[in-house]
């Protein structure tokens, strides 16, 4: 914010304190060899030069000494009473945002965007600015826990890495597994790195709001796995469930580019989903398809075109050719009317930009339906004027490993087989996010020490059989690269904004040297702790990232000060490989007749913010409910059920049954059910326990037969009432009309352009 | 203020709407929320949570209406819905807020002088003078003030959440009413520091909590006193005039150009309020 200006500091006041542990001359390092150092550092490479790049030789900057200050003279910025703001990263998902977080007196208390960002450019969403309240959350661990005779029982640090060390030590290096939520920059370098001191291959990576078959039809069809996606450019988008204002890829960097996708010219927004989401809601025209077809609209619409004249890759023609309008309007529920009219609509708006979400990729056949999805685009030629090359990120060790389902599916089955004897988690909770068919719980018996370093008691580390209680995102050291990169491409940077509230809990960078030290004590012996690691990683980057010869100090200041590094990478050209499209006809199923849709909230995201009580008092932007569950039901479908809104209906599948509340809504398909991610947790603190249901667990394991992703969206259940009634908490009760009143007027666009177009 | 400067100076900033309210303003904060821009996300609130220290009640008593959310995001549907099968348009969001009106109609009422109008044109609630007789609340058209029915600060900040709490404010207990300051210790704050430097405050050199945290800047805030102001610009763009401009007798209809989108909402009370609403848009698409 223009208002706040980011001080120019050495680390922070409370750096000295974070590093009191280690103010210590550090040993000079081993000899190693320079390519072997720069992997290790992060920044090995594919294709870069790194001619002029000198091997630091004091690379411990200042000798890693540390001078404590005293807060009887603090620095000159430091004044009691003014806040002081700190580039760091947030880290509530994936997205990768920087933030500007003031300090005062030594606390953090509140979060903004950072403006140089250029992912969320100085703004925040609701996840991002609760970051606080899961900092300063009241049921965050602060002591490690040892399972003894069955129960947790907190234990002193010491005892918890010499546990550690002795069960990883007596362990196979290659059955040790790593099972993580998306992970990137050094945290991911140094799992990497450990994994290699195994000489173990098992890193799992899950993420229930992911993006990985759309990652792979990318891959394939434009030869990059996330191509940039210039939404302000489009004339017209055409969502087919990418929730991107919402729970999609980089929802805060595509809201800014929204922002100027309606200005001007303003572009038109089209979704085409079974359950409205934040995007659908923003639409011009939303079309409520029916659940699992979206893949045959998209060639319905792809033959409408056809018929307009717009060529038709020859790989994809039989497919395009089958779905005539007027089948796929019998199939999808979507009238030939309104498939022409998007056609027509695509062809007048050029260039358009056609995006695949979760409800489309989440099936059985949900790489053919996302590739279906894409023939669009290149039909229309939007390859190259709306999606366009990326390029590769120059540090690909940094690259994140992205979370996907896949993982889960394969770890369940490595812990069914008995494959792995001691396994890491961090930033994943598989016990709530696995369905039940997975026989995730059960099979984690079979892995005989389970190691979760959380900072909440969550479900998964009620099964473990050690505890270690990490740093918050506030209080810890690292680099974050994020999947989506937008024009410059970016690390963030995250650095404490205060003094750990927990003493003893260590970051995650720290754990990991902890962990490698154990293994390859030599190697990393030169760095006591992460944040020297940290300072050596910037010392040795390559010389054309330090313009104007910078001194490592100033550089390590600068990068830390503006939060992140900017870096470059050559966009090439991407490809038009439409291969062959083969989509099956859905059968339906007397037993099941309903699909369920469990529906990412920005918010509560895939549950692991249910434990923040501003998120779980803002009400959901849609049925706007708080504080529970509901399914969300077509008035139709509530009609023939016999059920109004707060009846409890079962939801049942093949694989279990939910009970829950209606919300009857007329934003969602009359064959879909909807019921919102993110409540039923059975552990998790006193915010999140005990409050809705999972809709997670009652899921089918079926995957997607080309990329082993589960079919998320694919589950068919059936509803019955229950006879209970119990009223839904929402905000504005049922005020849903203005009443003739002008409240929220609307023009047309027409109007608008002519008044306010450019 | 002090009472006793209140009383004296009472009939100064009691002009009705038959006077067109308080004129010599020193600033006048005021908005302008674009609904063409804004997607409904709830940025805004969390942020204003954040900011202004604003307790969680809990599904309890946020069944009975005790919420606290002084930025609220209102969603309706199309009104010949009930026609339609699907909502075939999305949503109507509306950021609804203190509208900081020029002739409030929560002030006369209050019988204690806890609500009143400062010379920057906010409405001002005095925590420590309400009496908590609710008046205000009853005769607010926005429904935008905020009685705290219960002492909240153990319940919704249990240690350590509470070391979260804006120091620059204070933690409301039961028994007062409350509501959006316009993030009136940013705007202190930033006075402060223009006075220390000796100029007037800049436009764009602070702005509150939820204009800063919203993706699509569908908030602009600023000094509609200021001529330069990117606000009092939209304003005037959009044809949007406050009471104080009009001059007597004020009207609801001074738009030269119909077609502009800027409107106020519920104008037709004369209520004057500070906050400009941007039509949303839609295409013509049946």
């Amino acid at each position: 914010m223009s208002g706040n200006e980011i001080k120019s500091f050495s680390p922070a006041p409370f750096r000295s304190i974070l590093s009191a542990g280690s103010a210590t001359q550090a040993a000079p390092l081993p000899r190693i060899e320079r390519r072997d150092f720069l992997k290790m550092m992060g920044w090995g490479t594919v294709g870069v030069t790194l001619a002029g790049c000198d091997l630091p030789s004091t690379v411990t900057l200042e000798e890693g000494k540390e001078t404590v200050v005293s807060y009887l003279s603090p620095e000159e910025y430091a004044i009691p009473g003014v806040g002081v703001w700190y580039a760091s990263a947030c880290l509530q998902c994936p997205a990768g945002c920087g933030i500007h977080g003031r300090v005062r007196e030594g606390l953090a208390l509140k979060l903004e965007g950072n403006p140089d960002s250029p992912v969320n450019r100085g703004k925040l969403c609701q996840m991002g600015q609760s970051g606080v309240q899961t900092h300063y959350n009241p049921d965050r661990l602060g002591k490690p826990q040892l399972r003894k005779h069955g129960k947790l029982v907190d234990i002193s640090w010491d005892e918890a890495w010499k546990v550690l060390a002795e069960k990883v030590g007596a362990a196979s290096g290659a059955r040790v597994a790593w099972f993580t939520g998306t992970v990137s920059g050094h945290q991911a370098v140094l799992i990497g790195e450990h994994l290699e001191a195994l000489g173990s291959k098992h890193h799992f990576v899950h993420e229930v709001i992911n993006n990985a078959v759309g990652r792979a039809v990318n891959q394939d069809v434009l030869g990059e796995a996330m191509p940039r996606l210039d939404i302000d450019k489009a004339k017209l988008v055409l969502s087919f469930g990418a929730d991107f204002l919402g729970t999609w890829v980089s929802p805060t960097h595509f809201a800014t580019e929204y922002a100027k996708f309606r200005s001007g010219t303003r572009g038109v927004l089209v979704v085409a989903e079974p359950k409205m989401s934040l995007t659908g809601a923003n639409a011009d025209l939303w079309l409520a398809v029916r659940p699992g077809t979206e893949g045959m609209l998209a060639l319905g619409i792809a033959h409408a075109l056809m018929k307009k004249g717009v060529s038709v890759p020859e790989a994809a023609r039989a497919a395009v050719t089958a779905y005539a309008p007027e089948k796929a309007a019998e199939i999808t529920g979507i009238s030939v009317q309104r498939i022409e009219q998007v056609a027509a609509l695509l062809k007048q708006h050029s260039p358009s930009l056609v995006l695949a979400g979760a409800t489309v990729e989440g099936q059985e056949q949900g790489y053919q339906a996302a590739s279906a999805v894409m023939l669009l685009n290149v039909m229309l030629g939007n390859v190259g004027k709306t999606l366009v090359s990326r390029g590769e990120f120059p540090f690909p060790q940094l690259s994140p490993r992205t979370g996907n389902t896949r993982d889960l599916v394969a770890f369940a089955a490595a812990a069914k087989d008995k494959a792995l004897d001691v396994a890491f988690f961090y930033g994943a909770n598989p016990v709530y996010t696995a369905p039940d068919s997975l026989g995730l719980v059960a099979a984690l018996q079979n892995i005989p020490f389970k190691v979760v370093l959380t900072q909440f008691p969550d479900e998964t580390a009620a099964q473990a059989d050690l505890v270690l209680p990490v740093a918050s995102s506030l209080e810890d050291w690292g680099t974050h690269v994020a999947d989506y990169q937008p024009e410059q491409g970016v690390i963030t940077f995250q650095q404490p904004l205060m003094e750990g509230l927990y003493p003893g809990t260590p970051g995650l960078g720290d754990a990991l040297l902890k962990l490698l030290k154990m293994r390859a004590a030599q190697k990393y012996s030169a760095f006591n702790d992460y944040f020297s690691y940290l300072q050596n990683a910037v010392a040795s980057l390559p010389e054309q990232y330090r313009a104007g010869g910078l001194t490592n100090k100033q550089l390590w200041e600068q990068t830390l000060q503006k939060g992140l590094l900017t870096v470059d990478s050559a966009p090439g050209s991407l490809n038009t490989n439409v291969g062959e499209i083969t989509l099956n006809e859905i059968k339906a199923d007397a037993e099941y007749p309903l699909r369920l849709i469990p529906s990412p909230r920005l918010g509560l995201w895939d549950g692991r913010h249910a434990n923040i009580p501003w998120l779980q008092e803002a009400p959901d932007q849609i049925s706007k409910i708080v504080w529970d569950s509901w399914a969300e039901l077509h008035p139709s479908t509530a009609a023939r059920l016999g059920v109004q809104e707060g009846d409890v209906v079962e939801i049942a599948s093949a694989h279990g049954a939910i009970k829950v509340k209606v919300y009857v809504f007329k934003g969602v398909h009359p064959d879909a059910i909807a019921v919102p991610l993110g409540q039923g947790h059975e552990e998790y603190g006193r915010y999140a326990k005990g409050l809705g249901v999972n809709p997670l667990k009652i899921l089918s394991p079926a995957v997607d037969a080309r990329t082993g992703e589960l079919a998320l969206y694919g589950t068919r259940v059936n509803a019955t009432r229950t006879g209970v009634h119990e009223e839904l908490v929402k905000e504005g009760r049922n005020n849903i009309s203005q009443r003739g009143r002008k409240l929220v007027a609307t023009i047309t666009a027409e109007q608008f352009r002519r008044t306010e177009g450019v | 203020m002090s009472l006793d400067n209140l009383t004296k100076d009472w009939s100064r900033y009691r002009k009705g709407i038959e006077e067109g309210g308080f004129h010599n303003y020193e600033h006048r904060w005021g908005m302008a929320i674009d609904l063409n821009a804004c997607i409904g996300c709830n940025a805004c609130s969390t942020a204003c949570y954040a900011e202004n220290n604003l307790a969680v009640v809990g599904k309890e008593r946020f069944s009975k209406g005790h919420y606290m959310h002084w930025m609220r995001i209102e969603r309706y549907w199309d009104e010949d819905q009930a026609r339609e099968e699907f909502p075939d348009q999305g949503a109507h969001f509306l950021p609804m807020l203190c509208q900081q009106c020029g002739a409030a109609p929560c002030e006369p009422v209050c019988p204690v002088a806890a609500t009143y109008h400062t010379p920057d044109g906010l409405n001002a609630q005095v925590y420590n003078r309400c009496i908590g007789s609710r008046y205000c609340s009853n005769n607010c058209p926005y429904r935008v003030r905020y009685f705290n029915f219960w002492s909240y600060p153990e319940s919704a900040w249990p240690e350590p959440l509470n070391l979260q709490l804006n120091p620059d404010i204070t933690v409301r207990d039961k028994g007062v009413m409350e509501k959006c300051t316009f993030c009136v210790q940013r705007i202190r704050t930033a006075k402060d520091k223009a006075k220390m430097e000796n100029r007037k405050v800049k436009d764009g050199e602070f702005t509150t909590a939820c204009a800063q945290a919203c993706p699509t800047s569908a908030i602009h805030f600023g000094d509609l006193m200021d001529a330069e102001s990117a606000v009092t610009q939209l304003w005037a763009k959009h044809q949007v005039k406050r009471h104080d401009e009009q001059g007597l007798p004020v009207s609801t209809q001074h738009k030269q150009n119909p077609a502009l989108r800027g409107y106020r909402v519920l104008e037709e009370l004369n209520t004057d309020p500070s906050v400009m609403y941007l039509e949303r848009v839609r295409e013509e698409l049946a």
